[in-house]
């Protein structure tokens, strides 16, 4: 009896087995939900990462100041037209006006721009920079969280804990120093908009830069 | 139960036969990262970088005076890297050019061609990889002398990224462009390569556009020009500027009789300030990729209501064959070897030596191991075959033999080939029919485990007439394959050989389960036939699809010839099998086998795809003059002017692309329009003036009177149909 069933029952699963339409070509769907929340509601998703000195720092312990979120990664061309000296003096005029200006690297372990330890302490004084706090997101969390593309990729945080700019730093999307001459810089005028209690007049400008090295995308 | 076994195995083997032919036929290529110098101090030809080398190089050999000369900068960009398009996408730059050209030259702007999407997880970017031209047109003085090099500069700036990192590379690239009178011949070394470039970039092309927001989501709708009445299966929209759409968001569009719409996600621009203002760029489609600017507005009629188009694009990366095709291959190899068991010329010495293993049931271990090693053998052999094949198709390929399904050749050699294995199964000729008698040779009469290692290669070798046919429809569909789906394939093959005896060996009692060897199997080799025929008949339906009827015809009879041919070697066989000589049918077997191979060939290369497009060749034309133009807007008609000369290519190809098909003629007609051509090949003195008047020092001019008479409307220079068909509309 059984011997008459094995022969059918093989005939049926391969006959099922080819039912299946021809699997179509996996569509990768971009993974928008981080970027959704930051942007429907305007407020600024919480999160709490490590800084380069090994203090946890909270976006919460800002509540009442104004933010400023730099996405960073030094070997890029378009962050490194910046450090020639623009960011670092955006920076210290920032600090000096009170702002907290939180500069981030969210590349993944051994990709470009990636820091620790005593590079990450060593940061600061190598560009002499004048942020508040380097925060390392070597997961990529926090950047996905805000829908961080490219690096320089910029965020300002009004008080109310409302993202009042996103995007771009300047109207110049090259990597040439001279277009830092000229440039409107979007974060400054931002700055100014929410010191003088305006609206902000560009409260999204397209970013421009390397793409982030988050942790799929070197793999991928 | 026999029949019951028949039945399956015919549906088995009908299945293996479309497993191989399918993933083929799936795998149908869809088809791919500045200092101020004088011209003098930069060295003429390639220059390289660190991942890019580029070269500024012209489509003709020389310029004319007073032409339009198309340059291009060409690119050779390091595998794992890549440029961008005008439009990077979610981050990278564009390629810049700065020109340093001597007085009176003009540049224009780069033609780009149609980028690829380039996904990075999360991320797109729109570049290009590999070897890239871009084309930019320059403007040559009427005053340029015949003789003279023009030096042409230009200090471009590429931004070359890897997924790891960006590198911006600054080059100077120099071209010293003679000026000559006379046509031009395309440039020997990439003049072909631009041409094509160019022909195939997207232009506009009369196509009506729309865009409204709503909840997020930009609804793009396009209809008219080539769009209308075309049969679209995928589209993808790539805009000029960034921050208007998700770059990385799916696009699901939908098509309708007159066009196609899709759903694009907003960008960070839109989000923020809504939509403002008309959106252009590019919509790909598998027919062709034009230029739209789709003005904001609720959607167009006839763009919806015939199905949904497919995600993916005409360029979209490149999918290779996935890890479940593979196995899916893989699962069908395995049961076509196990059908291969049951083959005439397999079967009965498998149930021999099966039986003599049995009868040792007491030496368990040792048989185990026999069977094992049988087992090895059989899959050993695979493998050098399956090596041997690889090393060919590599060797093929760096000759430049592609293998791939849409070449009508393969086509047509595949479907030959099914029907040679057809015809075998059948029993009309049969091969190495001299190794059958080879029942067990001295290898594998060794002693112990070496013996029956030999005896797995043996059984391989001794199966040959029978497997052939298998192993034919194999090397046909590994031909295609990526090599480790090619290496999948024959090792499942063996496998499925191998098993049943390797199951034998360790439970001798399985062997009162195998039906016994009969004329059954002969009656099973020929009905397996008839898949093989029917693998012939579907190669030969899309060899017509790509080829168009006269092609067919041809193929029909090469498959006649080599049907004609394998019967005549067929008889040769069995007269020599009777001790004769049979020199007459060799003979006429040979030519008709060659004959059948030429005739192939022949019909491969007459293959030209059955839609394309009957040129209706140059339009009804009256010289141009002064007076005509009067003459014909005195009589209330339009008038399209087209200044042209033989030495010009620019207006050579906008010819070929836009004022040659029986649409322009058709327009034509209807806007009771006069088509006038003024000839500059010899620099006639009225159409320099005319030119001159227009402002323009050279040709192609393209111009064209409205009925009412007044003054004329100036053409672009890079001309498309639907350029044409609307300013005809327009001036009626």
């Amino acid at each position: 009896m059984l011997r008459r069933f094995i022969p059918l029952a093989a005939c049926l699963a391969l006959l099922a087995a080819c039912q299946q339409q021809p699997t179509a070509p996996a569509t990768e769907t971009a993974d928008t939900s981080a970027a959704a929340p930051a942007a429907q509601d305007g407020l600024a998703p919480a999160f709490t990462l490590v800084d380069a000195e090994g203090a946890q720092r909270s976006l919460a312990d800002f509540r009442g100041k104004t933010v400023v979120l730099e996405w960073t990664n030094e070997g890029c061309p378009y962050v490194q037209k910046h450090y020639t000296g623009a960011m670092q003096a955006l920076q210290r005029e920032a600090v000096a006006d009170g702002v907290v200006w939180l500069t981030i690297v969210s590349s993944a372990p051994g990709t470009q721009g990636y820091v620790e330890g005593e590079t990450a302490r060593a940061f600061k004084a190598k560009h002499e920079a004048a942020y508040t706090h380097l925060l390392l997101d070597p997961t990529g969390e926090v950047g996905k969280l805000y829908g961080a593309k490219t690096t320089p990729d910029m965020r300002v945080i009004d008080a109310q804990g409302r993202i009042v700019f996103e995007g771009g730093i300047d109207d110049r999307p090259t990597n040439k120093v001279e277009d830092l001459e000229g440039a409107n810089n979007f974060v400054r005028a931002a700055l100014e908009d929410v010191e003088a209690g305006r609206p902000v007049r560009t409260a999204f400008a397209q970013p421009y830069g390397c793409a982030i090295k988050y942790p799929e995308t070197v793999e991928g | 139960m026999r029949h019951f076994a028949a039945v399956c195995s015919v549906l088995l083997s009908a299945l293996v036969v479309l497993a191989f032919a399918s993933p083929g036929a799936a795998q149908v290529a869809q088809a791919v990262d500045r200092p101020a110098i004088s011209a003098s101090a930069v060295p003429p030809g390639p220059r390289k970088g660190l991942n890019i080398e580029a070269e500024l190089t012209p489509l003709m050999r020389w310029a004319g005076p007073g032409s339009t000369a198309v340059v291009a900068v060409r690119q050779k960009i390091a595998p794992g890297w890549h440029t961008y398009w005008r439009n990077p996408g979610d981050s990278g730059g564009a390629t810049t050019l700065d020109w340093i050209l001597p007085a009176g030259v003009s540049a224009g702007d780069i033609v780009w061609p149609l980028p690829e999407r380039q996904r990075l997880m999360s991320l797109v970017n729109y570049g290009y990889s590999g070897e890239v031209y871009l084309p930019v047109p320059v403007e040559i003085p009427a005053s340029a002398r015949p003789g003279e090099t023009l030096p042409l500069v230009v200090e471009a700036l590429f931004l070359v990224c890897s997924d790891q990192m960006c590198v911006p590379e600054p080059l100077t690239l120099r071209l010293d462009l003679p000026i000559r009178e006379g046509e031009p011949p395309l440039d020997p070394r990439h003049g072909a390569a631009i041409q094509r470039t160019l022909e195939a970039a997207p232009r506009p092309a009369a196509i009506d556009a729309a865009v409204s927001l709503a909840d997020g989501v930009l609804t793009l709708s396009a209809t008219g020009g080539p769009l209308a009445g075309s049969d679209i299966r995928q589209a993808w929209f790539f805009p000029f500027e960034g921050g208007l759409i998700d770059h990385a968001a799916d696009q699901m569009g939908q098509r309708g009789p007159q066009g196609v719409t899709l759903s694009v996600a907003q960008g960070g621009e839109i989000r923020a300030k809504g939509l403002t203002g008309p959106i252009a760029g590019v919509l790909a489609t598998d027919a062709g990729a034009w230029e739209i600017e789709a003005r904001p507005g609720p959607p167009l009629a006839g763009a919806t209501g015939l199905g949904a188009l497919s995600g993916e694009a005409a360029s979209a990366a490149k999918t290779s064959m996935g890890l479940a095709d593979i196995g899916r291959a893989a699962l069908f190899a395995l049961i076509g070897g196990l059908i291969l068991n049951l083959m005439p010329c397999v079967f009965p010495i498998l149930a021999m030596k099966a039986a003599s293993l049995a009868a040792n049931a007491h030496e368990a271990r040792a048989a185990r191991r026999d069977g094992l090693l049988f087992g090895a053998g059989v899959l050993a052999t695979f493998l050098v075959l399956a090596g041997l094949l690889l090393a060919l198709r590599a060797g093929g390929q760096a000759i430049g033999w592609g293998f791939q399904l849409q070449s009508p050749a393969v086509i047509a050699g595949l479907a030959l080939l099914m029907l040679a294995v057809g015809l075998n199964l059948s029993g009309v000729f049969q091969i190495g029919s001299g190794l059958q008698g080879a029942g067990s040779g001295p290898l594998s009469r060794l002693p112990g485990g070496v013996g029956a290692f030999f005896t797995g290669v043996l059984a391989v070798v001794v199966a040959a007439p029978c497997t052939a046919p298998f192993m034919a429809a194999a090397l046909g569909a590994a031909l295609l394959m990526s090599w480790p789906a090619a290496l999948a394939i024959f090792l499942m093959l063996g496998l499925g050989l191998a098993l049943p005896y390797v199951a034998i060996s360790f439970s001798p009692g399985l062997l009162r389960r195998f039906p016994r060897p009969g004329p059954w199997m002969d009656r099973l080799k020929g009905v397996l036939a008839f898949p093989m025929y029917g693998a012939a008949l579907w190669l030969a339906w899309v060899f017509a699809r790509q080829g168009g009827e006269d092609a067919l015809g041809l193929f029909l009879v090469a498959a006649l010839m080599l049907a004609f041919g394998l019967w005549l070697a067929g008889i040769n066989q069995s007269r020599r099998a009777e001790g004769g000589t049979a020199v007459i049918s060799a003979v006429a077997a040979t030519l008709a086998l060659v004959l059948a191979v030429a005739l192939a060939g022949v019909a491969a290369s007459q293959a030209r795809a059955p839609e394309a497009a009957a040129d209706s060749g140059p339009l009804a034309s009256r010289p141009w003059s002064e007076a005509a133009v009067r003459e014909a807007q005195g009589a209330g008609r339009p008038v399209l002017v087209n200044f042209t000369a033989d030495w010009c290519v620019t207006c050579k190809i906008n010819e070929r692309a836009a004022l040659s098909s029986p649409r322009v003629a058709q327009a034509l007609e209807q806007a009771n329009a006069v088509y006038l051509v003024g000839d500059w090949t010899r620099r006639d003195d009225a159409i320099t003036r005319e030119l001159e008047r227009r402002g323009r020092s050279g040709v192609p001019l393209y111009l064209v009177y409205p009925a009412g008479g007044g003054e004329p409307r100036i053409l672009p220079q890079l001309l498309t149909e639907g350029v044409v068909i609307e300013s005809l509309r327009s001036a009626r």
